[in-house]
This record gives structure tokens, sequence and C-alpha cells, in this order.
């Protein structure tokens, strides 16, 4: 009984971080209708800006969380504005290529920049946890796990509540409409990529914390947040918060019970699954 | 009228070519082009550069030394490496494109058993001798092929050593788990290790396969801590140990023990961790010292040193496998006196010298035999512990809990 505790533990917490990693492409997705492949590889370069900030310039990974995502933020406004509007009304398998081949100029560059070695975020609280009866709660999981519940809230309220927000969703939803009422869809679109990107150097930052950065770990992380993108539903932040717990628990529960090398098939089974039954997402609107 | 200039520009380009090639080859020297593709980037490029650090070290040393002697002509060694991007159906084809295409003599092995496992089919195929030193499956070796050669030690046995040292260690592990990836190197360790367990006595309460890349080990790591498991066996690539030993850290799993197939000799791997990757056991079949004695280099030692000054870190026994694979081609091309693949092939299964590696001689499957030292990261620093029957340094074991450190 206490392992499967310790395992749902491990498994929500799990999640909480895969539900950061998939925000950025579920906004981007949602709102812009752009599947970004290089997503992943925008978390892999966010963890390396926190893993730089901290290793070079002393800067907690935590704290450097905002300088990584306004730096992600500048580097989505600037390849929406300059590429990605380009190409905006042209048919989606554009914006395939042009993503995936930004996800192969950046792997390589990371690893001209920084070798194929793997780093690691280690702060001196890396490794603590505490305990609760029979649990072990690692302290750096759990504040990762805070940061991207407040972040998905955050995202949540922007969205639906704030005019920024229901700018960008009315662009979404009615070019010609928000235009007439003096929305400027380019410099919109370019924030909501900006923003996209920020929560993708955000959950870089805390991936790095927990796990080894190297070039190469973006490939799995796109097809994760993918996974939990269509299984929570994209028209809404909080899918995607139930999105990732859900795949962090399906994970946590198969490693236990089947066994670990069929984690991903089952992942990914839940996926097809998802999309026979209820192809808007577990939170989606129904058709 | 332009149709025809049209079709004018292939003939054009392929005399480009033809000229570009053809003057090429006349200025060259007589050489000996060994061919290879490596991992240099993609996700097994850590480890791939190992490989082309060490067959551009060695030939540069060769050559500095007067090259290969072959039928009364001396000859430079060139090397012709690809990148195949960590992706084996890439690295097959560049293979069949190094002797098909670029003719060149002899091949050189990828990184990584089913690289090896892949690639040694065109090996066989156009009858073109390949010593590889990054394939240690027994799989590779299991198929009657007579042009692949391997230098690792055996797969299945990379925990013989340690499993030797679980029996004279006090306490003796109560308990083992046994953890692999499901690729073709770590299964076939498993396999191997399994009954040796067994044969020792020692009781395996966990047998896990778990995915190749996997990130997320708390399942795993909290089982381990569940059933109280004494010794900790791990399968698995440099990325998957690191995650897993900073993992049992934050779930505060300390076993008595946990031992690792690769990452603990490398330096990268001390560095990534910092003080957390004191107590971890590895093993190697190689550590450079004065002992190991060869005709270009000297000894272990030197080429330690020269290879550490020209590329800036430590070489492990990837790099050493990789060196003695150039020096057993180089080797077997004198003693077959020819350049022609089948002979040197015979002189390679015949080979019994001294490398900076240890002694080359190929079992009659072509792999080697060599045994494996059991390591430990004691202070930061790389202690070997065990040589397989006795103890050379003093184990630290059991590990002490994570907050006793």
């Amino acid at each position: 009984m206490d392992l499967l505790l310790q395992i749902l533990v491990n498994g929500i917490l799990q999640g909480g971080l895969y539900a950061i990693m998939a925000l950025g492409l579920a906004l981007v997705w949602g709102v812009l209708n752009i599947v970004n492949l290089a997503h992943g590889a925008f978390i892999m370069l966010g963890a390396y800006i926190s893993w730089y900030l901290f290793t070079y310039v002393g800067i907690d990974p935590f704290l450097g969380l905002p300088i990584t995502a306004c730096v992600m933020f500048a580097v989505g406004y600037g390849i929406q504005r300059g590429l990605l509007n380009l190409i905006a009304r042209a048919p989606m398998f554009n914006t395939l290529l042009i993503t995936f081949g930004l996800e192969v100029v950046l792997t390589y560059m990371a690893q001209l920049i920084f070798s194929a070695d793997f780093r690691t975020i280690n702060p001196v609280y890396a490794g603590s946890s505490f305990t609760l009866g029979h649990l072990t709660i690692p302290a750096v999981r759990l504040a990762a796990f805070g940061v991207a519940m407040v972040l998905t809230l955050a995202m949540w309220y922007f969205l639906l509540r704030s005019r920024l927000g229901r700018a960008i969703r009315a662009t979404a939803q009615n070019l010609v409409a928000a235009r007439l009422y003096g929305v400027e869809p380019r410099h919109l679109y370019a924030v909501t990529f900006g923003l996209g990107l920020a929560l993708a150097g955000a959950a870089g930052g805390l991936y790095g914390t927990v796990s080894q950065i190297n070039p190469y770990i973006g490939a799995t992380l796109t097809a994760k947040s993918f996974a939990i993108a269509i299984i929570g539903g994209l028209d809404n932040p909080l899918g995607v918060i139930v999105g990732g717990l859900f795949l962090g628990l399906i994970e946590a529960l198969t490693a236990l019970y089947i066994g670990p090398t069929f984690s991903d098939v089952a992942s990914f089974g839940v996926l097809v699954l998802v999309l026979i039954v209820r192809p808007s997402g577990l939170l989606g609107r129904t058709a | 009228m332009i149709s025809k200039s049209l079709h004018a520009i292939p003939f054009a380009l392929g005399t480009l070519a033809m000229a570009l090639s053809l003057s090429t080859v006349q200025a060259a020297e007589p050489t000996i082009v060994l061919g290879a593709s490596v991992q240099l980037t993609g996700s097994s490029a850590n480890t791939g550069r190992y490989y082309r650090d060490a067959y551009q070290l060695a030939i540069d040393k060769i050559n500095e030394k007067g090259g290969v002697k072959v039928d009364g002509k001396s000859y430079k060694l060139a090397l012709k490496i690809y990148d195949n991007q960590s992706d084996v159906n890439l690295s097959v084809r560049q293979y069949t494109q190094l002797v098909s295409q670029d003719k060149i003599h002899l091949l050189l092995g990828p990184f990584a058993s089913n690289f090896a496992l892949a690639d040694s089919a065109v090996s066989e195929k156009y009858q073109v001798p390949m010593v590889q030193g990054g394939g240690a499956s027994d799989q590779i070796f299991a198929r009657n092929f007579k042009y692949i050669f391997g230098t690792l030690a055996p797969a299945s046995n990379y925990f013989g050593s340690t499993i030797a040292m679980l029996k004279q260690v006090k306490p003796v592990p109560a308990s083992v788990a046994l953890l692999y990836a499901d690729d073709s190197f770590d299964v076939s360790v498993a396999n191997g290790t399994r009954p040796q367990l067994k044969k020792a006595g020692l009781n395996i309460v966990m047998d896990e396969r778990y995915s190749t890349n996997a990130s997320d080990f708390n399942s795993l790591l909290s089982q381990i801590k569940s059933k109280k498991v004494d010794a900790v066996l791990v399968a698995g690539h440099e990325t998957e140990i690191l995650n897993f030993v900073r993992q049992a850290k934050s779930l505060n799993v300390a076993p008595k023990m946990y031992s690792f197939t690769v990452g603990v000799p490398s330096e990268d791997f001390r560095k990534a961790l910092g003080k957390d990757a004191d107590y971890a056991f590895g093993m190697t079949a190689w550590l450079p010292g004065p002992t190991l004695k060869d005709k270009w280099f000297g000894d272990a030692e030197q080429f330690a040193a020269a290879y550490k000054a020209k590329y800036g870190y430590e070489p492990d026994y990837h790099a050493a496998s990789g060196a003695s694979d150039v020096e057993a081609l180089v080797v077997a091309l004198e003693k077959a006196n020819s350049l022609d693949p089948k002979k040197v092939r015979d002189a390679i299964a015949a080979s019994n010298f001294d490398s900076l590696y240890g002694k080359i001689a190929f079992g009659k499957n072509g792999q080697i035999d060599l045994d494996q030292t059991v390591v430990q990261v004691q202070d930061g620093a790389l202690k070997p512990v065990f040589d397989g029957k006795a103890f050379i340094n003093q184990a630290k074991y059991p590990m002490p809990s994570w907050s006793g450190r």
C-alpha cells in the first residue's frame, strides 16, 4: 500500500512537469494552429539557458526562471515576426516543415555550442526531500510541480479573462472581425508564439533541475508534449494539467504493474484511445 | 538550345568531379585508407567522439613513426570517417558507401552494439574485415561471421567481476535488483548476468527491463526502496544512469551498493554528478598504466597523456579499445604483407600481440576476452577496487545513506 501511494505521488509530480512542458505547445497549436515540432528543442534551449545562468552567473534555477522565460519570449516573438508570419496563411504542412527545420537547426546549434556532453543543474538542495509518513517527496519535484500549476493557472486566467488574452482568442476565432476591432494580428501572433516559448523555457529550466540535459532531448519531449496536449485538449489550459497528470499516473502505474519498458506503449495507447473516443481531448469541447 | 545546354550541366559537373578526384589521388602518397562511420552528432555523440578521437590519434602516431610497411613499400594511414548522426540505418548506408564507392581498404567500427550488429552485415557481404571496439553484445559474434572482430569484453560477462566481489563483501547482499535497457548490448548483459547471480547464490528480487532513453526512474527506485534491495545492478546508458543517481538521491534511496555498466569510468559522469557520483561502482577492462606496453605510444599511460593533451578530456576504455582496433589492423597488414582483405582477415584472426589496451588475441567467434576490473568513485576520483579475484583497494561498502555522506 505504501508503495502504491508512493508511486501515485511520483506519477502526480511527474505529471505536473509534463503539464508545463505541454502548455506552450498547446497554446501555440490552439491559437495559432501551428503544430510546433521544435517545441522540445525550445525546452532544451530553456534548460541550457537555466544551466548557463546557474553555472556561470550563479543564479538559482528557480529564481532564473523569469529570466529564461523572458529570453525565450524574445526568441519566440522574433521567430514568429521574422519567419512564421510569412506563412501564416499557408497550409499546415508548411508550418510542419519550418518547425521541423527549426528543430534540426536548434539541436545542432546546441551541440556546436555546448557539445554532446550532458549537463545537470545541481543546486545544493537538488537532492533533498521530506517525508510524510512513509512517503518520500522530492523537494525540487514538488517545487517544479508548484511552479507548473501556478503558470498553468496564470495562463488560464490570461487567456480567458485578460484583455490581451481575449484579443488573442478573438484573432484565433475570427481574424476579420478582430481586425475590425483594431487588433493587430501580426503582433498578436508574435506575442502568442513568444508566450508559448516562454512557457517552454520555464519548462526547460524545471526539467534541468530533475533530469540531465543534452542537445538531443528535444524529440522525446515534443512527442510527450504532443500526447499530453491531445489527451487534455487544446482549448483550455486546465485540460493540459489534466492531460499531464493523467499521463504521469499512467506511466507510473504501468511501470509498477506491467513493467517500465511498457510505459511509452501505455501512454501512446491512451493517446490513440482518446483520439478515438474523445477527439477533442478529455476537457475539450465535444464536437 | 536551352534544353541542350541544360543537358550539358551534368556532364560538365561529372568531368569536374573526375578531375578533382584525380588530382587528389595524384597528390597523395601511397596511403591505406581506414573507413568508419561513427556517432559524431545525435544521442550517442558523447561516446562516439571517443572513437573518432582515438582512431585519429592512433593513425597520427603510427604515421609519425613511419607508417605501415607492406611488401617492401611504406604506406601512410588515412581515416575516412562519416557521421552517422546516431542513426543505425544511416550507418549501414555509410559503411556500404565506404566499401563500394570510396574503396577504402579496411574498416574500423562504430560505437554501440546495435550499430556494430547491423554494420557487420556490410563487412561480411563485401568481405572487408572490420575491427570494432564499440560493440560488446554477444549477438554480434554469435552468427559465425568471418569479417567482424571485437575488442570489447563480452557483454554477458560485464558484471562477472562485480558478482565475484559481491560474494566477498561484508555483509553479502541479501537481495539483488537487475535493471537493464531494452537494446542489444544491455539485454546481452542481463542475459549473462542472471545465471551468474543465481550461481553465486544471490537472490534476484527485481528483474526489470526499461525503455532506452527513459528519464523517469521514480517507479523503479520506489520499488527498490520498498523491497529493501541491497545491491542494484544497472545495464544502461550514461544519460539514464545520471537520471537514476539523481533521482535515487531525491527519493532518498540508498541500497548497500549500486553498479553501472557505463558512465562510472568516464570523466563526464563525475563532472555532471559532482559529489553525488561517490560510491558508484562500475567496471572497466582498461586502466591507463605503465604495464600495458605497445610499439607506438610506449605504454597506456603515455597514450592517455597524449590523448588528454590533444583533446582536452581523459580517455576511458572506449578510447583505448578504439586505438587498439587501429593497431590490430596495422599489425595484421604487416603480418599478411598484403593489402588483400582476405589475407588481412586471416592475419587479424591469428592476432596475438600486446597493445596499449591489453593483449589482442581474438577468440574463434572474433571477440576478445578481457577481465573487467571493478572500479568505484571515491572522493571524486576513480579507484580500481577488485580485479575479479581479490581486492586491489578498499571498496567503500556499504554505501551510507544520502543524508549520512
